[in-house]
């Protein structure tokens, strides 16, 4: 008990530990953090009312976060993934960093769907034994338990593997790599849930593919690997911790071939229904030309294809790929063209038009963009934290031995525990 | 005589409305008391919720004891807030009773009244913030019909040949239908009209989808809500092909004397903010063995609604002698909601 | 007697000299809020309260039409015996009387006592159309009547002698409370339906048996234009009800009012 108080105490003092780059960071964020709890506090007391949302488009800015998110969540997976089964070495020893990573990201997630709830107040309905999960016939219901299994499986994973390498002790490969091996399936279920919670309703069209899963999961192994190829691209630059230009490499050819294949799929939806173009298309053609002169999501969707088509250009150019200087702009590039191209270019034309045939437009409110803006900077300030603090014990800054106030006892744990 | 007097006071209340509405648009002086008077505000439904009506269980789930008591709690609250002695049924379905509604769409004229008489019964929220209604009325017209579109209008003509895969005029009727349509006069020559609300589903896809099973199918084949147990997730909004569910984005404005005192738990009462609602096929009158208020209203008798169980029902003559079709038939939703024409 | 009778058109004359000019056929004199059921002018409805605080009906506060029927056999009687095979023993269907409304200034009765009595003015002899001197402005819809294509005139429904009462294929005088037993003469297809239930309106209860309140022809129908011109639907054009509220952020909806169907590459 001692150890792991010990444990959690250096943990934060790691985590909280920098130069004045670093609170100015945390400082920053928290101004959109405090924000956040201002936006979520006006949504709460005024109902949801205070969004841009209505009854023609009720699904919007928090959901099309929450499902880009859940694909970052996801992408922790490219990480582990080739570090276990083809045991490639330099991965195995920031597998912990993805995992953080997926901490943050299924963090917001959740953050996101507390934000799209009309009454999160009764949350607990959800609750099985106090209240109702209605599974397995809803799907939403699926998504709460992979989204929290997976939360539970990362926090359990990754600070396990944390605490004993703080403690100096050697992993318990029975406990630990079933754990990494669910995780595993288990990133995948998460998006493929989320994708499937989306994708069966015939209602919208415009989700109703079955092409839906694969293309959640393709683009999340591209979106996902960028976003942390950035976060160790500046792991390695203000902290001592290495990564070897290999892993980084492995992790932007899965980035390119991933757009590609994402790229691909864009390309054989826009096919299907273009050719037809059947009433079914109507969303997908509001997207891409407008309707009647509603256009808001015409230019959002031409600038993601060129982000994602240019960098993919740029990507498959080795030179240009493995050039560390340039690939972090093109990680940008793939990340806030998915962003778009998941986000609000997935969730507005899956319900515009209504199925009734309705036309309206949408641009969230500014508590919405209160709300999405604090969140992400909740889960950069987490992923910031999360990662200072595991750096911290892999770089052996923190260690229990080292650390323990009184290093006597460290030998006899259990004794020290009773006291 | 007591019903002069009633009537009097319909009168005074009438004229005091009135009164106060041309106040409130040509006085600028006393504009903050009379806009206190002028806009009953929205009766705040959860200002004086009890911790009891926060932590109940799911309707479906109460004993009758527990039943009786979440009624009564809301009968208090209800009364209170708007100052009329208010009921919440309870009832549970009729035995030997499902619901089933059928709608003249050549007789509709498109006058919306169904609309509006459905808001007067079933306590929506109304006002500018907003505009809660269930039935949703689409303007159907006829027309594109262009003797130039023959030979030209988007048919590609190179070699002379007319390919067609890309003929963009639907020759002879408007598909988009038009929801906000505001002639002078209704029916208009060219155009039709097509009334939709819930479906009632027998396989309904929004109960499906909803994660704490607030809303179910109840034996009469009514989709009905638990408004105090859904947690807002919008699912069921999404996944409805018939655009019937409606949410509650802020707190409901609903004036006290517009407020129909004669409810239901899981129909017309007063809902909450973050909730969600729709056709019921006005449960607190169907149980009770009354036609639905869009049924009554409706001027031309398009719209019919009976037991599908009796053979001798107004739907059941319908669907004996009258062509009939569903909305997104290919859905497999199996609406009771039928469409029909002499 | 002679004169006595004389003296009674005269008496019938003066009032019907003080009522004319006032008023015309089928309009109400305005007391309290007049609403009115399916026909505007020809279904008026006086609002009041039936409990405390309970109207017995709501009506649009944009066009005037009845939306919502506290009671709904307020103010109606039992319909009476259907002639036809109908099965009504098992329910009881009531009506809210015509009578009222057509003859709501009581003229009718005046006309029929002062000068159509078969004396001041003999009965005609036949039913043979023939232009009407007089009342082109109490009966508007006389002279252009839009029922019939012409092989019908004002004596094929409306009672010679009586000019209260319509007429049935015997000669029999029927009430205007009873229009269905005057149109289910020629319509007997429509008749069918409507006593069946399909055709037509009723309020009330829905259960088979259960007490219901039926809508008569003439509350729908304007009997004397049926056409109702191009759009041919058997019913007079009404004002709609306003249209819904905009979706929060739409200024209108005029994109739905574009009918191009223009093909994306056309843009």
């Amino acid at each position: 008990m001692k150890r792991f108080s010990s444990f959690v105490f250096d943990f934060i003092r790691a985590a909280f530990s920098g130069g004045p780059l670093f609170w100015a960071w945390l400082l920053f964020l928290s101004f959109f953090i405090a924000a956040y709890g201002y936006g979520q506090y006006v949504q709460l007391v005024n109902g949801m009312i205070v969004t841009g949302l209505n009854d023609q488009i009720s699904w919007g800015f928090y959901l099309a976060n929450f499902v880009f998110m859940v694909g970052v969540a996801a992408a922790a997976v490219t990480v582990v993934f080739p570090a276990y089964i083809y045991k490639h070495h330099d991965m195995h020893k920031i597998v912990v960093l993805g995992e953080m990573v997926a901490i943050a990201a299924v963090i917001m997630c959740l953050l996101f769907v507390v934000a799209h709830m009309g009454r999160p107040d009764r949350a607990w309905h959800l609750v099985p034994g106090i209240g109702i999960l209605n599974w397995p016939n809803s799907m939403l219901a699926w998504d709460v338990i992979v989204l929290n299994g997976y939360l539970l499986l990362n926090i359990l994973g990754g600070f396990y593997f944390l605490y004993k390498k703080y403690t100096g002790e050697p992993i318990n490969k029975w406990f630990y790599l079933p754990i990494v091996y669910i995780a595993i399936v288990w990133a995948v279920s998460i998006h493929t849930v989320t994708a499937v919670l989306i994708n069966t309703m015939p209602a919208r069209p415009m989700w109703f593919h079955s092409i839906m899963p694969i293309k959640f999961i393709i683009t999340a192994f591209a979106a996902g690997p960028s976003l942390i190829i950035i976060v160790f691209l500046l792991v390695r630059r203000f902290t001592p911790f290495k990564i070897a230009d290999n892993a980084i490499h492995l992790l932007s050819q899965i980035v390119t071939w991933c757009l590609g294949i994402a790229l691909f799929f864009m390309l054989s939806e826009v096919v299907t229904e273009l050719y037809p173009s059947t009433e079914h298309a109507g969303g997908l053609k509001y997207l891409m030309f407008g309707h009647h002169g509603l256009n808001a999501l015409v230019p959002f969707y031409w600038t993601s294809l060129g982000l994602m088509v240019g960098a993919f250009i740029l990507l498959l150019i080795p030179r240009v790929r493995k050039n560390l200087k340039i690939l972090p702009f093109l990680c940008i590039a793939v990340f806030l063209g998915i962003w778009i191209e998941k986000g609000m270019g997935l969730m507005l034309p899956g319900v515009i038009p209504t199925p009734v045939g309705e036309y309206a437009e949408y641009t969230p409110s500014n508590i919405e963009y209160m709300i999405v803006a604090g969140i992400w900077a909740f889960g950069f300030f987490a992923l910031t934290i999360l990662i200072k603090g595991a750096t911290g014990i892999m770089l052996e800054k923190v260690k229990y031995q080292e650390t323990t106030e009184q290093p006597s006892t460290s030998k006899h744990p259990g004794t020290a525990a009773t006291a | 005589m007591e019903k002069n007097s009633r009537e009097n006071n319909t009168a005074d209340i009438a004229s005091r409305r009135d009164f106060l509405r041309k106040a409130g648009t040509y006085t600028a002086a006393s504009l903050t008391g009379t806009a206190m008077l002028l806009s009953p505000k929205p009766s705040k439904a959860t200002a004086n919720v009890s911790w009891a009506e926060h932590f109940q269980k799911h309707y479906r789930l109460m004993t009758e004891e527990e039943k009786a008591e979440a009624i009564e709690r809301l009968e208090k609250r209800y009364s209170e807030e708007f100052g009329k002695k208010v009921s919440v049924d309870g009832s549970t379905a009729i035995d030997g009773v499902l619901f089933g509604y059928a709608l003249n769409i050549q007789k509709c004229i498109g006058c919306r009244r169904c609309v509006k008489a459905c808001v007067a019964e079933n306590n929506q929220s109304r006002g500018k913030e907003q505009e809660i209604e269930w039935i949703r009325v689409l303007r159907l017209e006829k027309g594109n019909f262009s003797e130039e579109d023959r030979d030209k209008g988007g048919y590609p003509d190179d070699y002379g040949i007319q390919v067609g895969g890309n003929a963009y005029k639907p020759a002879g009727v408007v598909l988009e239908g038009q929801h906000y349509y505001e002639p002078d006069k209704v029916p208009e020559k060219d155009a039709f009209y097509l009334p939709m609300q819930c479906m009632q589903c027998e396989k309904p896809p929004c109960v499906k989808v909803c994660p704490v099973r607030t809303t179910y199918r109840d034996p009469d084949g009514i989709v009905v809500i638990d408004y105090n147990w859904c947690i807002g997730c919008r699912m069921c909004i999404g996944a409805c092909p018939y655009w019937a569910r409606r949410f509650n984005w802020g707190e409901p404005d609903l004036p006290k004397e517009d407020m129909n005192p004669v409810t239901h738990y899981l129909g017309n009462r007063p809902r909450m903010k973050g909730v969600v609602e729709k056709c019921t096929f006005c449960i607190q009158r169907t149980r009770k063995g009354r036609w639905t208020a869009c049924v009554e209203v409706c001027p031309v008798g398009a719209r019919k609604m009976g037991n599908l169980l009796d053979p001798d029902s107004d739907v059941r003559k319908v669907l004996a002698t009258k062509k009939v079709f569903r909305l997104r038939a290919d859905l497999n939703t199996y609406p009771k909601f039928f469409y029909f024409m002499d | 007697m002679t004169s006595n009778k004389w003296c009674g058109n005269l008496i019938g004359l003066c009032f019907l000299a003080a009522v004319l000019p006032s008023t015309t056929y089928g309009e109400a004199t305005p007391a309290g809020k007049q609403c009115f059921e399916s026909r505007k002018d020809m279904s008026q409805v006086q609002q009041k309260a039936i409990h405390p605080g309970e109207p017995n009906v709501k009506c649009s506060p944009t066009t005037g039409a009845v939306l919502w029927w506290g009671d709904p056999f307020d103010g109606t009687i039992p319909m009476g015996d259907m002639p036809v095979e109908a099965d009504y023993s098992h329910e009881e269907a009531v009506v809210r009387p015509r009578e009222p409304q057509i003859d709501r200034n009581k003229l009718l009765t005046i006309c029929s006592m002062a000068c159509h009595n078969g004396q001041y003015v003999p009965y005609p002899k036949d039913k043979l159309p023939r232009p009407l001197r007089m009342h082109n402005d109490i009966v508007p819809d006389a002279m252009k009547l839009k029922h019939g294509k012409g092989a019908i005139w004002c004596l094929d429904c409306h009672h010679a002698a009586e000019r209260t009462k319509l007429i049935d294929h015997f000669g029999n005088p029927i009430s205007f409370n009873e229009p269905q037993k005057l149109c289910g003469k020629c319509h007997g297809q429509v008749y069918r339906r409507w006593r069946e239930g399909i055709h037509g309106k009723r309020i009330g209860m829905w259960k088979v048996g259960a007490k219901k309140r039926w809508w008569v022809c003439t509350e729908c129908h304007n009997p004397h234009d049926v056409e109702h011109g191009e759009q041919q639907s058997g019913f007079a054009q009404l004002d709609p009800e306003p249209a819904p509220m905009l979706p929060k952020g739409m200024k209108n909806a005029d994109h739905e009012r574009l009918h191009e169907h223009t093909h994306y590459s056309g843009h």
